[in-house]
């Protein structure tokens, strides 16, 4: 069979998997009212959306790198320590590593849904030939990041062409052609990995640990933004103190580290190895073989992709095991806990929504760290510490459309038990809250040293508790509200990030509004902030009770 | 068997004029049918006769257009929660919390249902020795077997010991050891006499076998109902299977024939 033949099985294999997807019907939700064919139409639709809204980040990150190079270009004085070659440089870097980043943090949302969806097991069994199969799985992995890699491959070189130059733009090529080629490659071998020991995991106190160590690895792409922004201004630092020194063992360093060595080589072609400063004939000469050894990993890589991408993309099944082995004991559980207890169990083997639970957890402990790290006679230390609970608070709300996901798997079956929406709400909102106060706790303990006033601390966390549980409320109502009457899943990223977000908003308000009255009114007393805080967030949760439990909702 | 004088409160089942429509496709039209305690009812149905939707209905997966459902006397919409403590479902398609453990799920559904400790782990352990489960209790769903995944889904549907059972195509995927314990498990089940299972299948020999009643689905009409002696005498036939009574009811025997002598040798 033919490329031809490859693409129309895939065109195929693509549209089920992007049904299965967006109206998760293998874990028994009821398709919604429709011709099929709007359906198919509907579900592609959305996983276009999806795609869009990613390939709309990376571009943003492009263009918003091309516009810091250019005004350096502009204005040399900006960060006047640091040359503007190796500017130049550090920007790449930071906008390469985001790239693979996001793509990667998309890879690993998606593999798992496509190996899962078990599209390329139906082909399996169908007269068609080894060869075409691995075409088949080939396109449909690429096709999982088609406008998201396009967008980097193609806007990459044009905006650092028309920041730089066209020879800088051409340059800018390979770094973005390596950075995709080791996204997808990542993706493939951690979504295998993630599926086999976190998602495949056995049961059992000392095995969820570790799944949980597992996911903290999982978080670092989808941290890398957060850390290189929060970085930034070390590195810059680290660059300038570097370029003074002319050409060092440490410059050598940079120049052979990914994603430096292809990050430079736009500023070279605009400005010569001199602009660079660091560089030397002999650190010339690293960072040449750096790129031809990134240059042949990536070639090894697109061989491996495409050898194993068959293989990789079937879900592994356990053999038989062992008779008789006792099985534990069951507990008993109230509702809301059980719900709780199921919900942290599911995420533990889920790396989308474990990486929601741990990211307010790891950001407080980085505020945490921050706060302690601040002088404490300095004034803002106290303002550190309640802006790191107001974000903790900010993030919580996320929780929301996580944990209504979460719901959605095996949809029908939870609608067969007598277990009523209230009972799925207040079960999640308590796990919100405890996420929340677990954040609050941690930037206390960081800080509890240095920061002198614990009560004020512990009437800001606890004045901004019901705002969390009425964000939270709100988001779920207006979810369990959406679900009751349109029978649609969210499950990942590529199904239904719109609606997610859309609910996130007024979710983010609610958070967020107590903490801006207080910082209003602040000025005239802390007592009175404090006051009129806890009196807003009081009046949120009023309001958003009756969206939560009210008509409609359960 | 069958109780002629029970009252509403203690037929198992009833359905009263249930219609079930997907937008304009009409799946099920005022199907009435009752399961009387002590009854296993089965409902047969070629694929898309619209067994599925009538028991998506029952356990409120899908809201009937109209017509009534009653279990035990409850109303099915009104009365949700306390109908679904009272049934025990085994879906057709094995729709888990896959990155749950058998273990762990059980362990939801006996909560939600709020079932003691010491009950709920007796019958696991019970169950799970019957059908053979070992370590499997402590695997991911998602990376078990349909064989295994249905036995977990019956386990589910059992813990509580539900005075009602819908069952969807139980048999499903499962080996012949595990179906001989499930037809004993319904036998027995049934047999303290105010129990009742409505079970869907298109295995006439299953029906045969374990049935009292049986109501033919077509199309989403009921075409006949009762004992097989009743049926028999419906179709005015002598000592025929149930499977010839499903094609003389359904109107495709004549059918069957017609597609089997089109195929001609070119099968051979």
């Amino acid at each position: 069979m033919s490329w031809k033949d490859a693409i129309q099985v895939s065109n195929v294999a693509f549209t089920e998997l992007s049904l299965q997807a967006v109206f998760a019907f293998r874990q028994g939700n009821v398709l919604p009212p429709g011709s099929s064919k709007n359906l198919v139409a509907r579900s592609r639709r959305r996983v276009l959306q999806s795609k869009v809204v990613i390939s709309f980040v990376l571009a943003f990150l492009t263009l918003g790198a091309a516009a810091i190079i250019h005004q350096k270009t502009l204005n040399p004085e900006i960060l006047s320590s640091v040359p503007a070659g190796l500017f130049q440089s550090a920007v790449l870097t930071g906008l390469l590593s985001l790239d693979i980043a996001l793509l990667w943090w998309t890879g690993v949302q998606v593999v798992p849904t496509l190996i899962s969806s078990g599209v390329l097991s139906v082909l399996e069994p169908l007269p068609i030939d080894g060869r075409t199969l691995h075409r088949v799985a080939g396109i449909l992995y690429l096709r999982l990041f088609d406008f998201p890699a396009i967008t980097v491959l193609v806007l990459t070189p044009i905006a650092v062409g028309l920041a730089l130059g066209p020879l800088a733009g051409i340059a800018a090529f390979p770094g973005a052609l390596v950075a995709v080629v080791y996204a997808l490659a990542l993706s493939l071998l951690t979504g295998r990995f993630f599926l086999r020991r976190v998602q495949g995991s056995r049961g059992g106190g000392g095995r969820t640990v570790v799944r949980w160590a597992y996911l903290v690895l999982w978080l670092v792409p989808a941290f890398a933004m957060f850390a290189f922004i929060t970085a930034a201004p070390a590195f810059f630092s680290a660059l300038a103190s570097l370029s003074t020194q002319g050409p060092s063992l440490a410059g050598a360093l940079l120049a052979a580290a990914f994603p430096f060595s292809f990050a430079a080589l736009p500023a070279i072609s605009a400005g010569g190895t001199s602009s660079v400063a660091i560089l030397s004939p002999t650190i010339d000469l690293v960072l040449s073989a750096a790129v031809v050894g990134y240059l042949a990993l990536a070639l090894w890589s697109v061989i491996w992709l495409a050898g194993s991408v068959r293989t990789l993309l079937y879900l592994p099944v356990r053999n038989a095991v062992a008779f008789p082995t006792r099985p534990a004991p069951l507990r008993a559980m109230g509702n809301a806990r059980a719900v709780l207890t199921k919900d942290l169990r599911i995420a533990s083997r889920t790396p989308g929504y474990a990486f929601l639970i741990l990211l307010p957890i790891l950001d407080a402990a980085a505020l945490g760290l921050l706060t302690y790290a601040t002088p404490a006679q300095n004034p803002v230390t106290s303002s550190l510490a309640l802006g790191a609970v107001t974000t903790a608070a900010l993030l919580a709300t996320f929780f929301g459309p996580a944990f209504f996901a979460i719901e959605v798997v095996a949809y029908s079956y939870g609608r067969t038990l007598p277990l009523s929406n209230r009972s799925v709400i207040l079960g999640k909102v308590s796990l919100i809250a405890i996420m929340y106060l677990l954040g609050a706790a941690l930037i206390l303990g960081f800080t509890l040293l240095r920061f002198f006033a614990p009560f004020t601390f512990g009437a800001f966390v606890l004045a901004e508790l019901p705002a969390v549980v009425a964000a939270a409320f709100l988001e779920l109502g207006l979810l369990f509200r959406w679900a009751r009457r349109k029978g649609l899943a969210i499950t990942n990223l590529y199904t239904g990030a719109w609606f997610a977000v859309l609910v996130s908003v007024p979710g983010l308000i609610f958070a967020g509004l107590p903490p801006l009255v207080f910082n209003l009114a602040q000025p005239s007393g802390l007592d009175l902030g404090l006051g009129l805080m806890a009196l807003v967030a009081a009046a949120e949760l009023a309001l958003a009770t009756p969206i939560a439990f009210g008509r409609g909702a359960s | 068997m069958a109780t002629a004088a029970a009252g509403p409160g203690s037929i198992p089942l009833t359905l009263e004029k249930v219609s079930v429509s997907y937008g304009e496709r009409s799946a099920v039209q005022e199907l009435s049918l009752t399961v009387q305690p002590g009854e296993i009812y089965g409902l047969l149905g070629s694929n898309g006769a619209g067994k599925t939707s009538t028991i998506k209905a029952i356990v409120g997966l899908v809201r009937p257009v109209a017509g009534e459902i009653r279990v035990f006397g409850q109303d099915a919409i009104r009365d949700s929660l306390s109908v679904k403590a009272r049934i025990g479902y085994v879906p057709e398609t094995s729709m888990l919390y896959e990155a749950l453990t058998p273990r762990e799920f059980l362990e939801f559904v006996a909560s939600v249902r709020r079932m003691d400790a010491t009950t709920a782990t007796r019958r696991m352990q019970s169950y799970a020795e019957a059908f053979r489960l070992g370590s499997e209790l402590e695997e991911p769903i998602a990376t078990l077997s349909n064989g295994t995944r249905q036995k977990v889904l019956i386990i589910a549907a059992l813990l509580h010991a539900p005075p009602l059972l819908v069952l969807d195509e139980p048999l499903n995927s499962l080996d012949p050891r595990s179906v001989r314990i499930m037809k004993e498990v319904l036998q027995r089940y049934v047999g303290s006499g105010d129990h009742g299972v409505l079970f869907s299948t298109h295995t006439m020999e299953v029906a045969e076998q374990l049935c009292q009643r049986v109501g033919i689905l077509d199309r989403g009409v009921l075409r006949g109902e009762g004992t097989l002696a009743t049926l028999r005498g419906r179709v005015a036939a002598g000592d025929v299977s149930l499977e010839e009574i499903f094609l003389r009811l359904t109107e495709e025997d004549v059918g069957v024939r017609a597609a089997v002598d089109s195929l001609g040798n070119s099968s051979v």
